[in-house]
């Protein structure tokens, strides 16, 4: 597992280079904030800016739970601007090694197609997972500081189901990434595959079984109910295979084009 | 009905009780709004659009310093 351990070294490194370590951090950290913040002085800010005199504003609305807040979180920031700001960050994971040669490169060393892939994804992955998780837990403090309390227990269980769907946009974006030669195309595709995949979440249970995006949705359904949907496991498992289905296409597309002339 | 957003109303709002929990939403975008700007100072010679991008980062709010990070460092790469 050397060369791994050289290749996702190398990951990192260029992540240090291209700022991203700083700035992706910092943009969930900012959406985590927006929505607890937003949901919050929402009445006050309709009241403000409503226009209209005499507007009668439900006061139940501002009774939100802690959990429903977090969840929305989840659903409605990390779930639409979030999965296109990893997309389009992730966009050139081996796009760029192609275009500047350096895929045709390390191929030619004793490096096998497998570690150098498992070097990309693991790196990516453990990056984005780390501030997605990061963005999260600052939205639970606010959460917490605004709103009611969240059982801790069902923290940890939400955010794990999330972090399988991340999983799969990591893998299908590399897989994307491989196999298309534009980042326009690559950054298109992948977002309008996955967004789609998050708005057909919940049209029929069949579907929801084989969708990974359904992982978020049972993410939102821990917070807010606080009991896990016995589906939830289907949808895991299918996550799974379909991140092992994403990178097998990936390996044999790289092995079977040996990228010596691109 | 009548609309009028004056400067009087804004005295209106109790800006103590709101600025603690504000203040990390403007902050985490300032860092990000200078960050871009540091970079994009520093590496003028040799970025394309330097205008352009100053004011995309400038006045797109949070999406402005993303692309400029996405999109414009890797323009000067090809130069």
């Amino acid at each position: 597992m050397n060369n791994f351990a050289v290749l996702a070294k190398k990951e990192f490194v260029q992540m240090v280079r291209e700022f991203k370590v700083i700035w992706l951090p910092l943009v969930f950290i900012f959406l985590g904030i927006t929505q607890p913040v937003v949901s919050y002085y929402l009445p006050s800010i309709l009241e403000a800016l409503g226009g209209g005199q005499g507007i009668t504003i439900d006061p139940s609305m501002a009774a939100q739970k802690g959990g429903e807040v977090l969840a929305s979180t989840l659903g409605s920031q990390f779930d639409q601007l979030g999965v296109m700001i990893i997309i389009v960050s992730m966009m050139g994971v081996v796009q760029s090694d192609k275009a500047n040669g350096m895929l045709a490169f390390i191929l030619t060393r004793p490096v096998t197609v497998g570690s150098y892939i498992s070097g990309k994804i693991i790196s990516n992955y453990l990056f984005v997972a780390c501030s997605v998780a990061l963005g999260y837990l600052v939205s639970y403090l606010y959460v917490v500081f605004l709103f009611t309390n969240v059982n801790f227990a069902d923290l940890i269980l939400a955010l794990l189901f999330y972090l399988l769907w991340i999983l799969f946009i990591v893998s299908f974006t590399t897989m994307i990434s491989t196999i298309f030669n534009s980042q326009g195309i690559i950054a298109l595709i992948s977002i309008v595959f996955l967004l789609g995949c998050r708005i057909i979440v919940g049209l029929s249970p069949v579907i929801d079984n084989v969708n990974p995006a359904s992982m978020s949705k049972h993410a939102m359904e821990v917070l807010v109910l606080g009991t896990v949907n016995s589906q939830a496991i289907w949808g895991a498992l299918a996550a799974l295979a379909l991140t092992a289905v994403t990178i097998l296409v990936t390996n044999i597309w790289i092995s079977k084009k040996k990228f010596n002339n691109e | 009905m009548e609309l009028h957003y004056g400067w009087n109303e804004l005295k209106d709002i109790d800006f103590m009780s709101i600025l603690p929990i504000i203040l990390p939403v403007i902050a985490i975008g300032m860092i990000l709004v200078l960050i871009a700007l540091i970079d994009l100072y520093r590496n003028r010679k040799t970025r394309k659009n330097v205008l352009l991008w100053t004011l995309i980062i400038i006045f797109a709010n949070t999406i402005g310093p993303i692309l400029y990070f996405v999109i414009g460092r890797k323009d000067s790469e090809r130069i």
